[in-house]
């Protein structure tokens, strides 16, 4: 009880900490998702220059560790192209990376999802790819894009976590101060916990509330009867 | 400035614990996916129960453990442990953290697969005279195996990647060795290379291995 | 022709919730018949099949087969099933085994034949429902008609003493229900007991030795098929008929 009653005075560092969590994941996954949108571009290019290395680029941020990622932007980076790299920097650098290739394949399968019927009704009617895109293949494919990216989201919020072995100084690295702070124990870390959770699972409620609506919106969407 | 140049020489004496760590991942990734596997059997049975407590207890720990990130729980186990009077190694405590985890995510796949079964495929088994387990073993499981292959495999790759978080906690896995390899001899480049070539071709060869063994099991498939 | 009924069914009573699908209905079944339940769907016809194997419990009444009662969650049930077979409208088969191996998987765990006998009484049934070039196929492989064919040969397998067919034909494309329909004869022919729920008035009409008519969980009227066809006595069975001419 006692121990519980001493943590609560460290409640306001703890807020501010998950204010830098959120605001450090909300900007790794909107860097994410534009680098997203250019790999999954080169993705359906159909040009093999371009869709290789942006397939090399996902299968190998898949195949490794956020943690080796991170690692190598705070460590490795400085010695290899002699610049100081903040551990926030790094951090963003690694969430954004990892984003970027789950987005890749989010989007490639939104843009996929939209039927070769709209692809030519467009362009027989004189617009340029990029006319397409962004009138026609895009507002269509965010039914298919969106509800994963929520997941995406959650996702990097979580794995932002690990910016705290580097000593960046969000939620879970202010658990473990406050840990050692307060002489150990183990509470403080099953608040941060909690934390967490309300926060993902707030998200994840608002995201499955946003695909129902966008279900019911897009009903009568792919009229070309592909889907 | 810049004088950084690519050397693998200085790595070569740690390339020995490199081996032991590698069985340290495989062996806590193996054990993760054993033990959250009989965990998730468990919660996915509870998930259909008839009772609302005991649904309710299931949903609860699925949804708690999958919005909380991997780290946390793993720090959470690790300082609870000598708390609560349990002498543990760190190996041991995080398998229990990454059990925690990871169950939950089983509970979801091996629920989608119990959903797969149709009721119609219960009813036949019952009308041939089979008896529950009969049933279980002959028909749903058989069945559910085929269904969550796939996403067991993908499973096992997220496994052995987010294992390299019980680095955090003292575990001497591959991430562990890359960081003392790296701060010992000072090369991070090229250990952070090595770690993640390692893990790369470990994920490769475990997918790989999963559609090799996978096309020989279920010829049939789709 | 005066012999023990293999079946026994004594003013049973089936509710879902409040809802009352079978109304004390009785009736008998003797070796060698082929009864066919008739009638507009949703009256109950592929309930009272399911409450003969036990698949559904009962509110009231009884059912014996041979000698045993039958009741839903009781071990004895094992004993009915064992010798009763079952054919599904959307034929259940095992999409994890071939046609062979559906029939074979049953005949070993539960009668504990040795594999290889099973095998052969597969191989021997597989022929004699014009399947036999189709024995290695996986059900996902097979048109909804040989599906229906390998799983009425699951079910003749075990030598059952009574077949149940639930609407085997309702879910086939027209063009398959024929050979169904041709192989459901043949074993009419060898004078087994049948209980047939279906919609096909013909092969009720020169298969069935009776014919059941059943509306809103009762058994409005029955008598040899033929007869009650040409001659429905009562109104409601007049109406039911006169629907499914046209």
């Amino acid at each position: 009880m006692h121990e519980t009653y001493g943590l609560l005075e460290y409640m306001p560092s703890v807020f501010r900490a998950l204010g830098l969590t959120i605001w450090l994941s909300w900007l790794s996954l909107i860097i994410g998702a534009v680098g997203g949108l250019v790999l999954a571009l080169m993705r359906t290019s159909g040009w093999r220059v371009l869709s290789v290395p942006a397939l090399l680029y996902v299968e190998i941020f898949r195949s490794i560790p956020i943690l080796i990622i991170l690692f190598f932007f705070f460590y490795g980076a400085p010695l290899v192209l002699g610049i100081n790299v903040s551990a926030f920097a790094a951090a963003t650098a690694a969430l954004s990376a990892h984003a970027s290739a789950l987005m890749t394949e989010v989007i490639r399968a939104g843009i996929e999802s939209v039927g070769r019927g709209q692809w030519e009704a467009a362009q027989s009617s004189g617009m340029t790819y990029g006319q397409v895109m962004r009138h026609v293949v895009g507002p269509q494919s965010m039914q298919v894009i969106l509800p994963p990216s929520v997941n995406i989201y959650i996702m990097i919020l979580k794995e932002s976590s690990i910016a705290s072995i580097i000593g960046y100084v969000e939620l879970t690295a202010t658990g473990l101060l406050i840990r050692e702070a307060h002489g150990g124990g183990f509470a403080i870390l099953g608040i941060i916990a909690i934390l967490y959770f309300i926060v993902c699972y707030a998200i994840s409620l608002a995201g499955g509330a946003l695909e129902r609506r966008m279900k019911i919106a897009g009903s009568g969407l792919h009229m070309d009867g592909t889907r | 400035m810049n004088s950084f140049s690519f050397s693998l020489r200085a790595i070569v004496p740690y390339l020995g614990e490199l081996q032991t760590a590698v069985l340290v991942t495989l062996a806590m990734s193996l054990a993760t996916i054993g033990l959250s596997l009989a965990i998730g059997l468990v919660f996915a049975v509870l998930r259909q129960s008839r009772s609302a407590p005991l649904r309710w207890f299931a949903t609860a720990y699925v949804e708690f453990f999958r919005n909380t990130p991997l780290l946390v729980i793993l720090y959470f186990a690790y300082f609870m442990m000598p708390v609560i009077g349990l002498r543990m190694s760190p190996f041991q405590s995080g398998l229990v953290g990454m059990t925690l985890h990871f169950g939950a995510y089983m509970t979801e796949i091996l629920r989608a697969g119990l959903i797969a079964v149709p009721h119609g495929q219960y009813e036949a088994g019952h009308s041939q005279g089979m008896t529950n387990f009969q049933i279980l073993r002959h028909i749903v499981l058989p069945q559910v195996i085929r269904t969550i292959y796939a996403p067991l495999g993908n499973q096992l790759i997220t496994i052995i990647l987010g294992s390299s978080l019980t680095s955090a906690i003292a575990v001497n896995d591959i991430a562990a060795w890359m960081q003392t390899t790296g701060s010992d001899t000072f090369r991070y480049f090229e250990t952070f290379l090595i770690a993640a070539i390692v893990y790369a071709v470990l994920c490769q060869v475990i997918n790989l291995t999963r559609i090799y063994i996978g096309r020989a099991l279920f010829p049939d498939n789709r | 022709m005066t012999q023990a009924p293999v079946l026994k069914i004594d003013t049973l009573t089936k509710k879902f919730g409040s809802r009352t699908i079978i109304d004390g209905i009785s009736m008998d079944v003797t070796p060698g018949e082929i009864v066919c339940l008739v009638g507009p769907s949703g009256t109950g016809k592929s309930t009272l099949l399911r409450c003969v194997n036990g698949l559904e419990d009962i509110q009231g009444g009884r059912i014996v087969f041979e000698d045993e009662p039958v009741r839903a969650h009781s071990k004895k049930i094992i004993d009915v099933r064992k010798r009763v077979g079952m054919i599904f409208q959307q034929f259940n088969l095992y999409p994890h085994l071939t046609a062979r191996q559906n029939i074979v998987l049953a005949q070993v765990v539960v009668h504990g034949v040795d594999r290889r006998s099973a095998t052969e009484r597969a191989d021997e049934l597989l022929a004699r429902v014009r399947l036999a070039h189709r024995a290695d196929a996986y059900p996902a492989r097979l048109s909804g008609g040989e599906q229906q064919r390998v799983a009425i040969a699951r079910a003749l397998a075990t030598n059952p003493h009574m077949l149940m067919f639930d609407e085997p034909t309702s879910a086939l494309d027209p063009e398959t229900v024929g050979e169904v329909l041709a192989v459901m004869r043949e074993i009419a022919e060898e004078r087994r007991t049948m209980l047939v729920v279906t919609h096909e008035m013909r092969f009720a009409a020169e298969v069935g030795t009776r014919m059941v008519f059943m509306d809103q969980g009762k058994i409005v009227e029955e008598g040899v098929p033929r007869e009650l066809l040409a001659q429905p006595r009562t109104e409601r069975a007049q109406r039911f008929l006169q629907s499914i001419r046209h």
